[in-house]
């Protein structure tokens, strides 16, 4: 019986206009949508490729320790098609030295793109489905029950022997894979164009995460499929239906997410920053005591830094501050070719000083770090989530936050590879402390290409794997199966008791 | 008649869910809007007149000691005004610099001090804001968005609904002309979309022109009465296509799903991709080609120069010859700026005109020239910018130029004159907004809006008067 519903109902709907349309208008603006992210990609590839090449050739050219540039890339993710979320906006860029901690606050973009583009808003494919598959499952769905009442079909089933959840079961199903038709194709679409194309590579886990976002998908349109039988049945008249359909559409999808954040400002107590800069100032003022200490006890007479070292080539020493970033420290640097004689005899007291400054440095940075990361947490990324949590309220916040996590373009999935750059920044400390790097002379003169760059530990970052892109999915995605089932069991219930 | 039927409609449409709907979603957006705007522009505006005010001290100070320091210094850091119609149009306005920086003489060694020049900052994107991307509730998302589903859900039934039972044949059964039908219905309709529109934007403009933080003069009301009207004309046009598909199809339902799947298209989905797809056509100046091309122009000034950079000669020739480097330097930093500057416009302009075949891009850049923000409004800042610039190096020239015992060498102390400046003498930079510049700009714009009303009103009047009942 089920089955002869099913098949009815999908009849009915497979054979409309609106299905027709609504297949055409999907493929059309997910091929062309997805021509344009692939085109953006391969710009972004592109430029993350000519960072590399010139970083790179930057690190060569410095000859001394101290002057190393060790600059990290970070090469667009290729899921980002899919749902871009922070991927493009964030920071790709970031430099590694031994005196602070890197992290996601203190990247920059590599200078490439013309930075006025970014008035234009960004697409991508979760967008394009978010917007017009819920719009869709609406459309299939306002009259599903108030349509038949209204013509008087529904009372003509209701008079077989077949149970009213049946009834409410098959059209469920049949109008649920009248929507899939037009995503599957799309999705499908969607993998040919990557995998032709010649630049966007997918590995194996890469397909389940696109299979992860397809799910999330479907979830989300049947929740949408389900507010739209909703308000069928709540409702008498399919005009009536209708409208209520289009206004829940239009507030769901395109009020609540923008008004809910003008509304409700979550912005962090200012005094956080100010008074973790100045703190984080303190360490450093400490440390500049401590350092001056040592000058005036070292057997050298005279409190020059550079103590007064002469050759070809030159110096600098700088603050450098950032108080959005919370970071301030000092920096100094050594180019230095070739020394001449006379200051030949300083060097060993040099070695000295710099073997005491660099381990000093070092812990001056850690003990920054250990500030700086809970306020760092509490001026960005409490908000963020805050923010976040607030568009949660709408399954369209739910699904993107899924989707979001699938693709790893979230914050978790960034700050994953940021972690990989502290890492790679211990890795390097390291690196100097074991082989003496800070008291060695080539800390301050080298000639070209006395130092082999490659020997330095190398940086290397695989993203997070399927099972972690799926944990941190699972509570967005059960939440949006959980609204679907108790959806369910409303429209069951009111269905269930009221009159035909 | 029209009249008669004008009034039908709007009595069908007032006493429906949709109106109740439409008036209550408008209200909680204007109303979001009006808070945020009164949380937002007064911390915007004092952080203005703070800032205005700390260059202005700047520059009296530098007037106070020599015409030299002026010469040398420059006016200092010039903000843009913020508009007192931000909450019209935000226009990307967190995205564009509102400062452009003329000082910040290069520093050869202490004591060696070369000339201003204007700096433009870059587009401040946030990068440390790892938040979800926000739109802001403003004028232009009301209008563009939500207003232009609205009012596609008010006529996507108009006439498809009549016929579907059997009232337009009554209708027509009466000596009524198909036109006057259409006229009436698309009044009555423009009038029950306008009714919850206006009542929300006056309680927003209550809110915002009652509270002493915001001050909306003579001329800002006038730019809201043009606003307003533009509002006006975009609802037209998207009532205008709800009849014309309504008058075509024979079923309400194919009707709403066409117009939705138009909808959709044209207003939410194309402006992305088509401004990307744009920007492909044209290139623009990278930041590594400025500084390639910063540090070849460099040397050769360099290489030119150099002998005299050190001199401590203070005869007219070695005078002469710094003036030319300090300048020849200056104006070689300031022209790249301003060609990466106008680089980047270009290629923004191109993929702006380009975006135009989305009505709510249209409408958008309308909502932000007469707003005072966005694009076109930062492009105007730069004008004005450099048209001050040169007048304030003119002021230099002229006050040095009357006196008789100056070498009248600018830029180098030696070579101007000792006397004193008034502060009051120098010109202070102003930044205005100008109703015509902003006319003329949108003017294609709005003439472009109109064009398509009125083939989207005959196209509706040629299907409906050719449709069998």
């Amino acid at each position: 019986m089920l089955t002869t519903l099913i098949r009815r109902e999908l009849l009915d709907n497979l054979m409309t206009f609106r299905f027709a349309a609504a297949v055409l208008i999907m493929l059309l603006l997910v091929v062309a949508t997805t021509t344009v992210l692939i085109k953006d990609y391969e710009r972004r590839l592109a430029s993350y490729d000519t960072a590399i090449k010139k970083h790179r050739q930057e690190m060569l050219e410095q000859t001394t320790y101290s002057a190393a540039r060790l600059r990290i890339d970070r090469p667009p993710n290729p899921l980002s098609i899919f749902n871009v979320g922070l991927d493009k906006r964030l920071g790709n860029t970031l430099g590694v030295n031994h005196f602070f901690v890197p992290t996601l606050w203190d990247a920059r973009k590599h200078g490439a793109d013309n930075p006025f583009l970014n008035l234009f808003s960004s697409i991508d494919l979760v967008f394009i489905f978010q917007g017009i598959l819920s719009l869709l499952a609406l459309v299939f769905a306002y009259d599903t029950i108030a349509g038949e009442r209204e013509h008087g079909t529904l009372r003509l089933v209701l008079t077989h022997p077949v149970r009213r959840g049946q009834v409410l079961f098959a059209k469920y199903i049949s109008g649920m894979i009248c929507l899939l038709i037009p995503l599957l194709m799309c999705i499908l679409l969607v993998l040919i164009m990557l995998t032709t194309s010649a630049s966007v590579f997918l590995s194996a886990d890469d397909f389940l995460r696109i299979g992860g976002v397809v799910f999330t998908s479907f979830v989300y349109l049947s929740l949408f499929y389900l507010i739209g039988m909703l308000i069928s049945a709540a409702t008498h008249r399919t005009g009536t239906a209708l409208m209520l359909a289009m206004f829940v559409w239009g507030f769901l999808v395109l009020v609540y997410p923008n008004m809910i954040l003008t509304a409700i400002k979550t912005e962090p107590h200012p005094d956080t920053q100010i008074s973790t800069y100045n703190r984080i100032k303190q360490i450093w003022e400490e440390f500049e005591r401590d350092r001056l200490q040592y000058l005036a006890n070292d057997p050298v007479p005279g409190e020059k830094w550079d103590f007064s070292l002469r050759g070809k080539g030159y110096t600098f020493r700088g603050l450098r501050h950032y108080p959005s970033a919370l970071r301030y420290h000092d920096i100094t640097g050594f180019h230095y070719k070739t020394l001449e004689a006379e200051s030949e005899p300083q060097v060993p007291h040099l070695q000295n000083y710099h073997r005491f400054l660099g381990t000093q440095v070092t812990n001056t940075a850690e003990r920054m770090w250990l500030v700086r990361k809970p306020a760092l947490d509490a001026l960005y990324t409490q908000p963020a989530k805050m923010e976040q949590m607030l568009l949660k309220f709408s399954p369209v916040g739910l699904y993107d936050a899924a989707t979001e996590a699938w693709t790893g373009t979230d914050l978790n999935g960034l700050q994953d590879f940021f972690t990989a750059i502290q890492r790679y920044h211990q890795a390097v400390i390291n690196y100097y402390l074991d082989k003496k790097i800070f008291e060695s002379r080539l800390w301050f003169v080298g000639a070209e290409n006395e130092i082999d760059w490659d020997l330095l530990p190398q940086f290397s970052f695989t993203r997070s794997d399927i099972g972690i892109n799926a944990k941190r999915a699972f509570p967005d995605l059960c939440l949006l199966l959980m609204i679907n089932l108790v959806l369910f069991v409303i429209i069951f219930l009111i269905f269930v008791r009221s009159e035909v | 008649m029209i009249l008669h039927i004008t009034k039908r409609e709007l009595y069908d449409n007032l006493n429906s869910l949709r109106f109740a709907l439409t008036t209550l979603l408008l209200l909680a957006l204007m109303l979001t809007n009006a808070i945020g705007h009164l949380h937002e522009h007064p911390k915007r505006i004092q952080q203005y007149n703070e800032a205005v005010a700390e260059s202005l001290d700047l520059l009296s100070s530098h007037a106070d000691d020599s015409l030299y320091k002026l010469a040398q210094q420059g006016p200092g850091k010039l903000y843009k005004k913020p508009s007192p119609l931000h909450f019209c149009a935000e226009g990307g306005e967190h995205l564009m610099p509102n400062i452009i920086e003329g000082g910040s003489p290069y520093v050869y060694s202490t004591g060696i001090i070369g000339v201003w020049q204007l700096k433009y900052p870059d587009v401040n994107i946030n990068l440390k804001r790892v938040g979800p991307d926000i739109t802001k509730v403003d004028w232009a998302f009301i209008i563009a968005y939500v207003l232009s589903l609205i009012a596609l859900l008010f006529t996507f039934d108009a006439i498809s609904s009549d016929r579907e039972s059997g009232t337009l044949r009554l209708m027509l059964a009466n000596a009524v002309p198909r036109h006057t039908i259409l006229i009436g219905k698309f009044l009555g309709a423009l009038i029950s979309v306008s009714i919850p529109f206006t009542l929300a934007a006056l309680i927003n403009l209550l809110m915002i022109s009652t509270t002493s933080a915001v001050h909306l003069n003579i001329e800002a009301w006038g730019r809201l009465g043009i606003i307003c009207f533009i509002a006006l004309l975009y609802t037209c046009f998207f009532l205008a296509l709800g009849l014309l598909v309504s008058a075509r199809v024979q079923r309400s339902a194919v009707s709403l799903v066409i117009l939705l799947l138009i909808w959709v298209t044209f207003v939410v989905f194309m402006p992305g991709p088509l401004a990307s797809i744009a920007s492909e056509f044209s290139s623009s100046m990278s930041a590594d080609e400025k500084w390639a091309r910063y540090s070849q122009r460099q040397e050769e000034i360099w290489d030119k120069y150099n002998y005299v950079a050190w001199s401590d000669e203070v005869d007219r020739k070695t005078l002469t010859a710094k003036r030319a480097f300090f300048t020849e330097k200056a104006e070689m930093i300031e022209r790249l700026n301003q060609e990466y500057l106008t680089s980047q416009i270009a290629q923004v302009q191109h993929a702006r005109s380009i975006t135009h075949f989305s009505p709510a891009i249209l409408l958008q850049h309308l909502l932000e020239s007469f707003a005072g923000t966005g694009f076109e409004r930062h492009s105007q800042f730069v004008e004005n910018v450099e048209r001050y610039a040169r007048q304030y190096r003119e002021f230099v020239v002229d006050i040095d130029r009357s006196d008789p015992e100056s070498l009248h060498i600018i830029g180098v102390r030696e070579g101007m004159t000792k006397r004193k400046v008034s502060p009051a003498a120098v010109p202070k930079f102003e930044d205005t907004l100008s109703l015509s510049k902003d006319f003329n700009t949108a003017a294609v714009d709005l003439l472009l809006l109109t064009l398509f009303v009125i083939v989207l009103l005959s196209g509706a009047y040629l299907a409906f008067v050719r449709v069998e009942v």
